[in-house]
């Protein structure tokens, strides 16, 4: 089994826009930032054709991804896993998609938008950009999705399935996603459109070309814990999923320095993942963080949480989490510890 | 890879509820490809597919792909043998696209009409909406996935599933594919284009698109030794997976099928055994004229000519986008159990780039010791799957 660094990080959102030092610049600062990206943030990261040709959700995914392998000094080319989390997809396509069929019966469905309605189209394009011919994965779950993606991607690299992997998330806003999901009663997360990403690979491998590493992924688990589609689940649940990546990173409840939380203003959600990370690390409560409280919540955040797990593992020398918690019961864990 | 054996199978076809159903309509060489029910099919070239007959068990508050799913992951969970407390420790990986669509359009349709509030359905709208449901309701505490990798999508989830078990992140998984039919599928292929109006024809030399079909199929995944000590029947060895990514176009295969030789070979390596030990590909065979071309010319170059049986699936069930990476995988088992490869139905003139038996029409008795199915999807995403005899 292989030791996973983390040698690059690239985010493209509202609030920030950049490689590792940009990221490293706006956590430090604290300062929440605008929710939607700046259309010459998006426009400097992709070529005239590709924002011709391609959706805005698949321009942000390329974008982030560029700017995650220039961050680790990779080269476009290079042979690359690609794991993609999303909650929504590309739906925004998949509404004009629709549109078009409803104005104008069958003859207004457009063939360009079809393959935009699948959400894989975003993975689709970044494998195309940038090149990345090993597997590539699309991962879809409420909430989760980016921190699922790192860490399944940490597990291919682990075992040697991937040589290097680029991994995070990407997601867009919709009026009729917004519309539906205030209505449901799902509205109360603080959301925005981004993507981010991470550059995964084993750590002689980044030793070995002199790459610098921010950090490594030592631990990484997912599991589901018992609660009902939809719902939240008992605060008393054993958190299998922390306990799972400390047993694989080797490290006891009591050394974790902090934890980045996947709270986002869900009022039930967030309570219950307080309560899961307090039962499983034990004593006093860490120091905690929760990036969408200033970036808002995306798939793409994940890259935010694991730079700055990175970043105070680095700074303090214990090991921190990356914590993550969905309705429905889906719960990741990244323990990462400094370089 | 650490050998991985397949203790249980789950399906819903078109040919109704159950293994035995699908493996009878297979052997029979039966097409289930009919007028659509449905949808509103006015103004559509193609108005077939094959959907699930008879209605869909379970609460009608669910989706019709949550029921799909449903069904055939009980089936397979009952079928290995798996106890109330192994589940609580089993993966669940999904291999999805639709989601709970089909509900949704038709919420959304109604909202072009007129103002209506939110459906309760929009809940299940999304692809991870069938995982939420199967785990939840049969008590799946272990790792949970869902992973959308377009017509892939089944043959995906079986191949990470397998990797879960291998590497010990659990001791056993539930793995698999489903989609319902939906309207956005179906304009969708129509407008590329790509859909036959007749019962689609892989490799036949004068094919002229696909059909589009539904349904769902769950496998139970655990390693062979911990199979062997329960004394579970172990159906077959899923013993190899490749997945790779043609980084080419969104939706055309590479024109040489790069990527798909590279996913063919992966699976061979990971097995460890040569293409000589393979007797039968059950092929991705969508029917259209670029794909079948594409992939013919890929499994020569991977396995040479002649004595290779090769059938596609897809003749008889349509192409059941998330579920037919799935449902071909137990296709592929079946017929290494059964020793019966499955046709390919309708084909009358077999493409000369098929340079291989495509088993026309009837089903044929064969003694296999490594069978591959081959699984490829919009994004240049190919996936093999490598099952070996028990």
């Amino acid at each position: 089994m292989r030791r996973v660094a983390v040698t690059g990080v690239g985010v493209l959102t509202g609030a920030v826009t950049g490689g590792s030092a940009a990221v490293g610049a706006f956590l430090a600062a604290g300062a929440p930032g605008p929710r939607q990206v700046r259309p010459e943030a998006l426009a400097a990261r992709i070529d005239e054709a590709e924002a011709r040709r391609l959706s805005r959700a698949c321009q942000l995914t390329v974008g982030a991804a560029r700017l995650a392998l220039a961050d680790a000094g990779l080269e476009p080319g290079r042979d690359l896993g690609l794991v993609v989390g999303t909650e929504f997809g590309d739906l925004r396509s998949t509404i004009e998609f629709v549109d078009g069929y409803l104005e104008r019966g069958p003859v207004g469905l457009s063939p360009l938008l079809f393959p935009n309605t699948v959400m894989n189209t975003m993975a689709a394009a970044t494998a195309i950009a940038v090149t990345a011919r090993e597997v590539s994965l699309t991962l879809n779950a409420p909430t989760v999705a980016g921190e699922l993606a790192v860490a399944r991607a940490a597990a291919l690299v682990r075992a040697g399935r991937a040589p290097a992997a680029l991994a995070g998330g990407v997601d867009q806003l919709a009026p009729v996603l917004l519309e539906a999901l205030a209505e449901l009663g799902a509205g109360a997360d603080a959301r925005a459109e981004g993507a981010g990403f991470v550059v995964l690979e084993p750590l002689d491998a980044a030793r070995a070309r002199g790459a610098r590493v921010l950090g490594e992924i030592a631990g990484a688990a997912w599991r589901a814990l018992p609660a009902r589609p939809y719902g939240v689940g008992r605060r008393t649940a054993a958190p299998r999923a922390i306990a799972a990546a400390l047993a694989e990173a080797g490290v006891a409840p009591e050394a974790v320095g902090s934890v980045q939380l996947s709270a986002a203003g869900d009022a039930l959600r967030d309570r219950w993942e307080q309560a899961l990370v307090a039962a499983a690390l034990g004593g006093g409560p860490p120091r905690a963080g929760a990036p969408a409280h200033l970036a808002g919540r995306h798939s793409g955040l994940a890259a935010l949480a694991v730079a700055a797990a990175a970043a105070d593992a680095a700074a303090s020398g214990a090991p921190a989490l990356v914590h993550a918690l969905a309705r429905g019961g889906t719960q990741v864990c990244l323990v990462v510890t400094g370089p | 890879m650490t050998p991985v054996a397949v203790t249980g199978l789950g399906v819903v076809s078109p040919f109704g509820a159950g293994v035995k159903a699908y493996w009878d309509g297979l052997a029979a060489g039966t097409c289930a490809i009919r007028p659509v029910t449905l949808l509103d099919t006015e103004g559509f070239r193609c108005r077939i597919a094959a959907e699930v007959p008879d209605g869909v068990a379970g609460s009608p508050r669910r989706s019709r792909a949550d029921r799909l799913a449903l069904v055939a992951a009980r089936e397979a969970l009952d079928d290995a043998g798996v106890s109330r407390r192994e589940r609580a420790d089993a993966a669940l990986v999904v291999g999805a696209v639709g989601g709970g669509m089909l509900e949704a359009e038709a919420w959304y349709w109604e909202r072009h009409r007129r103002p209506v509030r939110a459906t309760r359905a929009l809940h299940a709208i999304f692809p991870s909406s069938h995982a939420e449901v199967v785990g939840s309701v049969l008590g799946l505490g272990g790792p949970r996935e869902t992973v959308v990798a377009a017509c892939s999508s089944g043959a995906a989830a079986l191949a990470l599933a397998a990797d879960l078990v291998a590497d010990g992140a659990a001791p056993l998984a539930l793995a698999g594919g489903v989609d319902a039919l939906t309207r956005i599928c179906f304009m969708g292929f129509n407008a590329l284009r790509l859909l036959d109006p007749e019962p689609c024809r892989p490799f036949d030399r004068d094919r002229r698109g696909m059909s589009v079909g539904e349904g769902a199929a769950f496998v139970v995944l655990e390693r062979a030794d911990r199979a062997r000590a329960r004394g579970a029947r172990i159906w077959a060895e899923l013993a190899g997976s490749g997945t790779t990514t043609d980084a080419h176009h969104v939706t055309a295969p590479h024109p040489e099928g790069e990527g798909m030789v590279r996913a063919m070979r992966a699976a061979l390596a990971a097995a460890g055994v040569g293409p000589g030990a393979v007797g039968y590909v059950n092929a991705h065979g969508t029917a259209t004229p670029q794909n079948d071309r594409i992939e013919a010319r890929a499994i020569r170059a991977v396995f040479g000519e002649g004595r290779l049986l090769v059938s596609a699936t897809k003749s008889m069930i349509g192409h059941t986008m998330a579920a037919a990476g799935a449902l071909e995988a137990v296709a592929t088992v079946l017929a290494l159990a059964h020793e019966l490869v499955p046709p390919t139905a309708g084909l009358d003139a077999p493409d000369p780039e098929a340079s291989f038996d495509c088993v026309p029409r009837t089903a044929r008795e064969a003694q296999l010791e490594a069978a591959i199915s081959n699984s490829f999807g919009f994004g240049g995403q190919n996936v093999t799957l490598l099952f070996r005899r028990a």
